[in-house]
């Protein structure tokens, strides 16, 4: 019996021996691990679904998300005014909070004092209450898409580019950008080209706010009179170049810091890439060029040089030039290879994805089919290997009782006291990757805690129907079976199944037997790997 | 890297066979209570004020007529200012710590700062909590690396803890660290202690023995802090001397580190925030917005030394942020982001009743770019100092990297 069709036409894409593949796993197992690295882990049943259809068959399917239909996530998402905001409405949110702000301070000078538990009189005027509104709702969409999407792959990508190319919303006017950058920057190029997501990131507000290079002039520059730009908190006019994007974009988004660029090349980025800035909030917050503050100056980066008289176009062939380096394709690589197979990434699935970004001109899509067809995603050594991040927990413990997540902010908050404030990460380099930065012995403690909850149907923000998931049966072993099966994947250890085992002696109650045995399975050891 | 576990406190655990009961030989180990878990030793607490607090009117100089022209609305009048040494004197709201500096357990350290010239609050406050101004990639917290460092010590769970939701970047990293939102709400969570025993002891039995490496350690970790914690039992704490902590958010967790430093579960840093600084409009003179915050501030520190009686000796509390304000005010009776602002440090240890650090004077000539009281004390030096002098810091380079902490630039604040 065949049990994976493709595997000879994956000969042609593997550049090493067809039989490390999941063929050595049996179909249960590679679906398992598909499901854990692919997707937000298996929902009940699922692990059976996919077996049956041919792992590399789903695989495939979840590399074409625009051919996969959604309907329950679209008919969840009208529940979210967020999505349907215009990036003008968002600029206009942002003025409405600035506004109010400066108002409500300005009134409190009859208040003598504030009281010291409503530090910040600013903090309850409607239109802050709305800016908070729209931050909330901003991170539950990205929650909700997570554990109810049928095009698992793009949000996880979504996910690793949004890390990637960090923004935090706790960067002032950021909060009004991020919307805005997850849904057109970010999301229509996760599984696109690279080059085409990098120059996206470059241009968008977002990034321009978040690493200043909307502050970034040629050195002497001034504006045109009436069209000058006032800084925040009252800044004075920029003066000169902000090298904070250049360097990140070398250090981060693109070469590595070992990709061999010096402090001469971050100032030449920098100067490169002057004069691309934002309107103000009233005109849209939209990426504007401004010739007047562009060094027009010759450069050099990295031994090409850019003549002097460039305008804003320079800026554009740097960052192709960047994402065609290979020192970047091995630092994107070794990262895709980090988030799919290993903490510490084998150099054969990095090797694999670069061939396959020089083979397709940096398509998304082609290196990581390379990477999930080549052998270091399927070694048995790289099942169960990763720890989850605290959404990556959540989110399966959401699937794996097919809980139902409503549009309140209270999961995504869940998710915030997990360790994983979305969109909150402050530093640019995202949130990390490797276990060490997730496994602390609080944080065990928080997950076994919303384990519990999720079990007993009280998390915040979820509803839970264990009955269609595992009924209640006064026998234990049958209860076990079925939590293996339908809750667990499959991935039950024996020594869980024996500690679950002795700890129900002594619950009567089936459902409450039941509820128990749930949250330890979801708290416990097995479910925190993937 | 540094071994992220070196605490296995119970080590001798792992070797318990199975169908014992781990957590009753746990609690045998554990049978004294209270008092002589660890050895009390020298204890940082950090104190984050988020938002730029304004160092000149929180330490006041009265003696300079350039503070009164450049401030006409929000100056405090010197009739006022709690005078320290004829040129500096405490806010008003800040008169419950004169008797600390009376008794020489507060000094303040004045023009302190960043080298980093940033007026953004979100770059600031990274630098200082990474310390590693200018670099925004520093993956870990200059707190954490003191305890990456400093072996020692770390044998216990509640070594380094920060009171919030989350772990802090100044926490942040591969030592240990543990973040606590509510001392009484810490473990695992059920109707009852039956309830919570039971499923306490079935996560225990199930992750000793069915993990591994780093998920194992931790979780030990994680429930021998529970049990350390149900021995002294947070919900029914009083504090000593007659203390009384202001209702807010910085008074309870004060209170919850006195309780943890008296119980000597180990503490060695300790990290909490107070946010609300940001005075941009309307911040007030003797009395107003500043004043307000200023009066929380002060009734929290003044009832933690006086909760801590004896064990002040141990403590030293510390407090920073990201940098202070303009000179001058602004248009909305207010002050704009700044430069250099005021530390301070009480505790026994403190070289105390003293404005330490060279004064730049607010003269035009002496100012940050024109505008803001410049930087004499980099923010390393001062950290450096208490790190080395007090906690016995050995390898303050790997804590600070990129800077080379010098002996002869530390502002004194602690007794040789």
């Amino acid at each position: 019996m065949k049990l994976f069709p493709l595997i000879g036409a994956l000969a042609l894409v593997a550049r090493t021996a067809p039989a490390q593949g999941p063929a050595t796993l049996t179909p249960r197992d590679s679906s398992l691990h598909a499901l854990n690295r692919l997707a937000y882990g298996p929902r009940p049943g699922e692990v059976e679904r996919v077996a049956g259809m041919g792992v590399l068959n789903w695989i495939d399917a979840q590399l074409q998300p625009d051919r996969i239909p959604d309907p329950v996530l679209a008919a969840k998402e009208r529940a979210f005014p967020l999505l349907r905001m215009s990036r003008q409405d968002l600029a206009d949110a942002y003025t409405a909070a600035q506004r109010a702000r400066r108002a409500r301070l300005a009134d409190s000078m009859s208040r003598t004092a504030a009281s010291p538990a409503d530090p910040d009189p600013a903090a309850m005027t409607p239109e802050v209450r709305q800016a908070r509104r729209l931050a909330g709702e901003l991170q539950e969409v990205a929650v909700v898409r997570a554990a109810l999407s049928e095009r698992q792959l793009e949000e996880v990508m979504v996910d690793f580019w949004t890390n990637h190319f960090n923004v935090s919303l706790t960067k002032g006017a950021d909060r009004f950008l991020l919307p805005d950058y997850v849904e057109h920057v970010i999301r229509p190029h996760a599984l696109g080209k690279f080059r085409d997501l990098l120059i996206a990131t470059a241009r968008s507000p977002a990034m321009m706010f978040y690493l200043d290079n909307w502050e970034s002039v040629a050195p002497g520059s001034e504006p045109p009179r009436g069209g000058g730009r006032r800084g925040a908190g009252g800044k004075a006019q920029p003066q000169g170049i902000n090298e904070n994007y250049a360097r990140e974009l070398l250090e981060l988004h693109t070469l590595g810091v070992d990709g061999g660029y010096t402090q001469e090349d971050v100032i030449n980025v920098a100067r490169i890439l002057t004069g691309w800035g934002i309107t103000p909030p009233r005109q849209g917050a939209d990426f504007a060029y401004r010739d007047w503050a562009h060094d027009r100056g010759a450069k050099v980066v990295m031994g090409v040089p850019y003549p002097a008289g460039g305008g804003e176009d320079e800026g554009r062939s740097l960052l192709s030039w960047l994402a065609s380096q290979h020192a970047t394709m091995h630092h994107v690589s070794r990262q895709l290879c980090a988030r799919f197979v290993a903490d510490d990434p084998p150099d054969g699935c990095v090797d694999d994805a670069v061939a396959a970004w020089e083979r397709s001109d940096g398509d998304i899509r082609e290196i990581l089919r390379a990477i999930f067809h080549g052998p270091d995603f399927w070694a048995p050594a790289n099942l169960n290997n990763k720890v989850k991040t605290p959404l990556e927990f959540l989110v399966s413990a959401v699937r794996a009782v097919s809980a139902d997540p409503d549009s309140t902010p209270r999961l995504a908050q869940v998710v915030a006291r997990l360790g994983e404030p979305l969109y909150q990460h402050v530093a640019p380099d995202g949130y990390p990757e490797r276990q060490d930065d997730w496994v602390t012995s609080g944080a065990l403690l928080a997950r076994m805690n919303a384990a519990v909850a999720i079990a007993a149907g009280r998390l915040p923000g979820v509803t839970v129907d264990l009955d269609s998931v595992v009924p209640p049966t006064p026998d234990p072993d049958t209860l076990l079976d079925r939590i293996n099966a339908r809750v667990l994947g499959g991935a039950m250890s024996a020594h869980t199944r024996s500690v679950i085992r002795d700890e129900l002696a002594d619950l009567r109650d089936p459902a409450a037997r039941r509820g128990f045995a749930v949250g330890l399975a979801l708290g416990g050891p097995d479910f925190q790997k993937q | 890297m540094v071994s992220r576990r070196v605490f296995v406190k119970s080590g001798g655990l792992a070797l318990v066979s199975f169908g014992l009961d781990p957590l009753f030989l746990a609690r045998a180990a554990f049978a004294s209570p209270a008092p002589g878990h660890a050895p009390s030793g020298p204890i940082l607490v950090c104190l984050f004020q988020r938002g730029a607090v304004d160092g000149l009117n929180m330490i006041v100089p009265h003696g300079d007529r350039i503070y009164y022209e450049e401030r006409p609305r929000i100056a405090v009048p010197a009739t006022d200012v709690i005078d320290l040494d004829g040129y500096f004197g405490l806010h008003p709201s800040l008169a419950p710590l004169k008797p600390l500096w009376d008794d020489k357990t507060l000094a303040v350290i004045h023009a302190a700062g960043s080298p980093d010239s940033s007026r953004s609050h979100f770059d600031a406050q990274d630098y200082m909590e990474t310390g590693t101004p200018g670099s925004k990639t520093t993956p870990d917290g200059w707190l954490n690396r003191y305890c990456q460092h400093d072996r020692e010590h770390a044998d216990t769970p509640f070594h380094a803890v920060a009171f919030g939701p989350e772990l802090p970047r100044i926490l942040a990293g591969s030592a240990p660290a543990l973040a606590i939102d509510d001392l009484q709400a810490f473990g695992l969570r059920a109707a009852g202690a039956g309830a919570r025993d039971k499923v306490t002891r079935a996560f225990e039995a199930l992750y000793q023995g069915g993990s591994t490496g780093l998920v194992a350690s931790s979780s030990q970790e994680g429930f021998e802090a529970v049990r350390m914690l149900s021995g002294i039992d947070p919900a029914s704490y009083t504090p000593a001397n007659g203390a009384s902590y202001p209702a807010g958010k910085l008074g309870r967790s004060l209170k919850e580190i006195a309780q943890l430093i008296k119980a000597d579960l180990g503490l060695r840093v300790a990290f909490a925030d107070v946010t609300g600084w940001d005075t941009h409009v309307n911040q007030g003179a003797s009395e107003g917005q500043l004043a307000a915050r200023l009066t929380d501030f002060a009734g929290s520190l003044a009832a933690f030394m006086r909760d801590l009686g004896d064990r002040r000796g141990d403590v030293v509390l510390l407090t920073m942020s990201e940098f202070g304000r303009t000179i001058r005010e602004n248009g909305s009776s207010g002050t704009d982001h700044g430069h250099a602002t005021a530390m301070l440090v009480l505790g026994g240890a403190v070289n105390g009743g003293k404005v330490l650090g060279r004064w730049p004077g607010l003269d035009p000539a002496q100012r940050f770019e024109g505008r803001d009281v410049a930087v004499t004390t980099d923010f390393r030096d001062l950290f450096g100092e208490v790190l080395a002098r007090h906690l016995g810091a050995a390898n303050l380079p790997a804590v600070f990297p990129g800077f080379a902490p010098d002996q002869a630039r530390f502002p004194g604040a602690i007794r040789a």
